[in-house]
């Protein structure tokens, strides 16, 4: 075949083959369709919202996953496959991982302050939603810690709540440090898989 | 509580804003993903010159005997396009008796005089005549023609009209008019011969989306849509794209800011399709585009669109 065409055979760009809605917005979508991103905002973007909002418990946190979904959705299109499912579950898988990263984070966020608040004196406090947004995110990723088995919830208290090493938890416990590190291996896999169920559920 | 009775969050005020502006900052409108590498006219044409020639280089004896366009057999239309080839370079060398000439009835002589030749004749010498055309186009596009009266590499060389055939063009969109017609010919003998027929790749046919879009208002003028309707229209697939074009403008007398609101469309349909319909070889009603929008106006762009007939 001499370069310039293919085969209309390996063409799968017909809309008259479009099945359903989603097929038909993904296509339009990577024709670069700002239309199309208007109405995938106007019919999944509550359920997208609400769903990182249950499982972030902060508003603010929730938008910004919101943007990243939609704004991966307008800048890559391509990786939704239409044949594998809707568009609503692509974007509430994605919401999943992109709130569940920043869950992480904020695990992180939470243990710093923590160490930090050991360390220093109060310092005068925020604004009156600053600390509900805080307070809220602290205590959905300390209600994940709680449901832990007693011997991994301690030790992810004291590896990142008091900002101990492996060793130093090893010695804190009285456990092999090997014995440490798998707990919190093992830890760290519960606490991801409750924060996703949380969002599952939420959806 | 169940999935059912979950009533979804209120959106925050401006957060649909706030999401459309950072996704267009991320990625402009309008453009497809991923993205068609962009090409010259020349280019385009030469693509298509190389596919037609390798459909010809595939053909059998009996093949070349086969009724595919008009009163042609496929020897013939391939005579009639080494007669557009003479005619491309006349106009290239600025001949006014091309501007003007017919189609079919100037190219015609090429076409009869096929008859009874070698296939193999016939399509050397159509292979000549695109490499002259396609090595002129090049001399002409970097602005070497003599007489041009344009530097080198400037705009103005690639913005000299060439006029043939009753059109008058810049010679890049001449050179995409005549990839539209190859294509649309190359696929004439696919369907005559039992071939599965071709699309361009993504960089021509996205060229010619675009040409046909741009030629869309002349076509709408020319079969009498006077109200203004504002297109948005999609183009699926590789090489498409998103435009909006605003045809069946009102009288000029009428300045911008007194023209009344348009009809609003929006059609979208596949980029293949849609070029095959600018060059009359499919209907409105087989091609199925999704409209929204007042489905009358709809038609009658769709209809304007088939009179293109860039083929």
């Amino acid at each position: 075949m001499p370069m310039g065409h293919c085969l209309a055979a390996g063409s799968q760009a017909s809309v008259r083959g479009v099945e359903g809605s989603d097929a038909l917005l993904a296509a339009r979508l990577a024709a670069g369709d700002e239309r199309a991103l208007a109405e995938a905002f106007d019919r999944l973007a509550s359920s997208v919202y609400s769903g990182a909002l249950r499982v972030l418990g902060n508003g603010s946190a929730a938008q910004d996953v919101v943007q990243d979904v939609f704004v991966e959705l307008w800048s890559h299109p391509g990786r939704y496959d239409p044949g594998a499912g809707s568009l609503r579950t692509y974007l509430i898988v994605l919401a999943r991982h992109r709130a569940v990263d920043l869950l992480r984070s904020e695990l992180r966020r939470v243990a710093r302050q923590e160490r930090h608040h050991r360390l220093t004196p109060p310092e005068p406090p925020g604004t009156a939603s600053d600390e509900v947004m805080a307070a809220e995110t602290a205590s959905v990723v300390r209600a994940a810690v709680q449901l832990l088995p007693d011997g991994q919830r301690r030790v992810v208290e004291l590896a990142y709540f008091e900002g101990l090493t492996c060793r130093e938890v090893a010695s804190t416990m009285g456990i092999p440090e090997g014995t440490a590190k798998s707990r919190l291996r093992l830890a760290m896999s519960k606490l991801e898989s409750v924060l996703d169920r949380q969002l599952l559920e939420s959806t | 509580m169940t999935t059912a009775d979950r009533v979804p969050a209120a959106l925050p005020a401006g957060l649909r804003e706030r999401v459309m502006t950072a996704s267009l900052l991320a990625r402009e409108a309008g453009q497809p993903v991923p993205p068609v590498p962009a090409i010259s006219g020349a280019e385009a044409f030469g693509r298509a010159a190389d596919a037609f020639y390798g459909l010809l280089a595939g053909l059998d004896e009996q093949d070349w005997a086969r009724p595919v366009l008009r009163d042609l057999d496929v020897q013939g239309l391939t005579g009639h396009l080494i007669g557009v080839e003479e005619d491309m370079q006349r106009g290239l060398a600025g001949d006014p008796a091309v501007a003007g000439a017919d189609h079919v009835e100037s190219t015609q002589d090429w076409a009869v005089r096929q008859a009874g030749r070698s296939p193999a004749l016939t399509m050397r010498d159509w292979r000549r005549a695109a490499d002259r055309t396609l090595a002129e186009a090049r001399t002409a596009e970097a602005g070497a023609r003599p007489g041009a009266g344009a530097r080198v590499g400037t705009d103005d060389a690639r913005d000299s009209r060439i006029a043939m055939h009753g059109i008058r063009l810049p010679l890049d969109d001449l050179l995409v008019v005549r990839a539209f017609e190859l294509w649309v010919h190359e696929n004439d003998i696919r369907r005559c011969a039992g071939l599965v027929p071709s699309v361009p790749d993504p960089p021509v046919l996205r060229l010619m989306s675009d040409l046909a879009v741009r030629m869309l208002p002349y076509a709408a003028a020319r079969t009498g849509l006077r109200e203004r309707v504002d297109v948005h229209l999609v183009l699926t697939g590789p090489g498409g794209g998103t435009w909006d074009v605003t045809v069946g403008q009102q009288p000029d007398d009428l300045g911008p800011g007194e023209q009344g609101p348009g009809q609003d469309v929006a059609i979208v349909t596949d980029a293949v399709g849609f070029c095959r319909l600018a060059a009359n070889r499919t209907t409105p009603a087989e091609l199925g585009p999704h409209v929204t929008g007042n489905a009358g106006r709809a038609a009658e762009v769709l209809a304007a669109t088939s009179t293109l007939a860039l083929d």
